[in-house]
């Protein structure tokens, strides 16, 4: 009797390790964990050349009201193959995601990229408009 | 049952603590009694042809069973005229000078042959081999024996190899200037004046201008001369038309082009996987240690031209290039 009670002690004891181990913390499908954060922006935006270096004259300016991003580049740049990198709030994330050059050259369609808040719950799309110095 | 476990557990514990108290101790190394040699490749990086390899032989026998009477490199495929054994062996004096002591004659080519023979009452020597890299081993294999001979009728061999040489071309220091010496081709690694371009006009690849335009920055830039927007102001000659990818590069300072302390090397390989098919055909606001990969339009070579220095006074530069030809 009091061998059984010790194995039965033992199978209890490593079920219930087998079992903590297992907690549910809500991820979505990139395996990212969902917070409560709700907040949705963008909170700098970076434009990088072929040659990884900045096309940006300027500063960009973003408006996270009417979501927006507006750009300058300079002259000769290159728009069919630029890295766009973006900064988002904590727990953000981008849709569509970005993985290599993107193709701005039609500057009459501007690019739009979507951040998801935390909670996965709030979606702003922001358009990022280009405009090209000119002598 | 108890105690005969717990005895096992002593024996085990005194065995181990017994066997952990041997020390191995140190001998010195004895003597070989013969004559020994070893070798060093010195450089590093894809072989160019017309630049060296270069090797360090050391050969030495013990004092006492005699001297070194000669040394030798053979090469599978024979190097250039400048290919030459070292005859002098180097030590490092105080101030960290290399400093020479002639050992031997100078050293005498014969086909892949390169023998230098000992002249000095000498039993130790480190030698120095530069095989200049001949055209006609362009995308071979070369292979190297190293032999010495000793005065006891002893003698070793080292082999070294094989080692592969580059398919790719280099040249060094164009210089380039605005609206004159302009035209450059990647085909004949040249560049042209606005005359000479004119005889050339099918082989111009690149232009090479300098603006200050208002409200813009241009500076310095290699453009295609299909790129005519990119080409304020240039007189093209009448038959350059070609349209060349030209992607910008930062950061990539290659050592043979840039001759700078970085140690990265363009090989043939990264222009057998360069894509820089969506690339345009211009590259301007360039600046010092920048460079471009081009592509002809032909597509029969790859380049990359490296920028060594740029002079916005006299709107100039001066440029390294590598090129290699698609099969």
């Amino acid at each position: 009797m009091l061998k059984n009670i010790k194995w039965i002690a033992a199978m209890m004891l490593t079920v219930s390790m087998l079992v903590s181990c297992k907690e549910d913390f809500p991820v979505d499908e990139d395996g990212l964990l969902i917070t409560g954060r709700s907040q949705c922006y963008v909170s700098n935006f970076e434009l990088l050349g072929p040659d990884f270096q900045t096309v940006r004259v300027e500063n960009p300016v973003i408006d996270t009201t009417a979501q927006t991003i507006n750009v300058k580049v300079f002259y000769g740049t290159d728009l069919k193959n630029l890295y766009p990198q973006f900064s988002l709030v904590t727990d953000a994330k981008l849709d569509p995601k970005i993985t290599g050059k993107e193709d701005f050259s039609d500057l009459s369609k501007p690019k739009q990229y979507t951040v998801v808040s935390g909670n996965r719950k709030v979606r702003k799309t922001y358009t990022v408009n280009l405009t090209v110095q000119t002598p | 049952m108890r105690h005969t476990y717990l005895y096992y557990f002593l024996v085990l514990i005194g065995l181990v603590s017994l066997s952990s108290c041997e020390e191995e101790e140190y001998a010195i190394p004895t003597l070989k009694q013969e004559l020994q040699n070893d070798v060093i490749k010195r450089t590093i990086g894809p072989n160019l042809v017309g630049m060296n390899i270069e090797f360090a032989y050391a050969m030495a026998l013990p004092k006492s069973m005699g001297k070194l009477v000669s040394a030798e490199v053979e090469a599978t495929v024979a190097g250039g005229e400048a290919t030459y054994l070292e005859n002098r062996s180097f030590y490092t004096n105080g101030s960290g000078e290399d400093v020479g002591i002639e050992v031997g004659s100078k050293s005498v080519n014969s086909g892949g042959r390169t023998t230098v023979t000992f002249t000095k009452d000498t039993s130790a020597a480190t030698l120095r081999y530069f095989y200049r890299i001949p055209t006609t081993a362009r995308g071979k294999e070369v292979s190297f024996k190293f032999s010495a001979q000793a005065s006891n009728g002893q003698s070793v061999t080292y082999s070294m190899g094989p080692y592969k040489i580059a398919e790719m071309d280099m040249v060094l220091d164009l210089d380039v200037t605005d609206s004159t010496k302009a035209y450059i081709s990647i085909e004949d690694m040249a560049v042209y004046n606005l005359a000479d371009a004119a005889a050339n006009a099918s082989k111009i690849d690149l232009v090479y201008l300098y603006r200050t335009i208002p409200n813009i920055t241009f500076s310095h830039g290699l453009v295609s001369p299909s790129a005519k927007t990119y080409l304020p102001g240039v007189n093209l000659p009448a038959g350059a038309t070609r349209s060349s990818r030209v992607q910008k590069v930062w950061n990539l300072r290659d050592f043979h082009l840039a001759r700078l302390q970085y140690g990265v090397y363009i090989d043939d390989l990264d222009f057998q996987k360069l894509d820089i098919a969506s690339a345009p055909d211009y590259a301007i606001n360039l600046r010092s240690e920048a460079g471009v990969w081009v592509e002809t339009q032909d597509g029969k070579y790859r380049a990359y031209v490296y920028i060594n220095s740029v002079n916005n006074n006299t709107k100039s530069a001066k440029i390294s290039i590598k090129r290699y030809m698609m099969k």
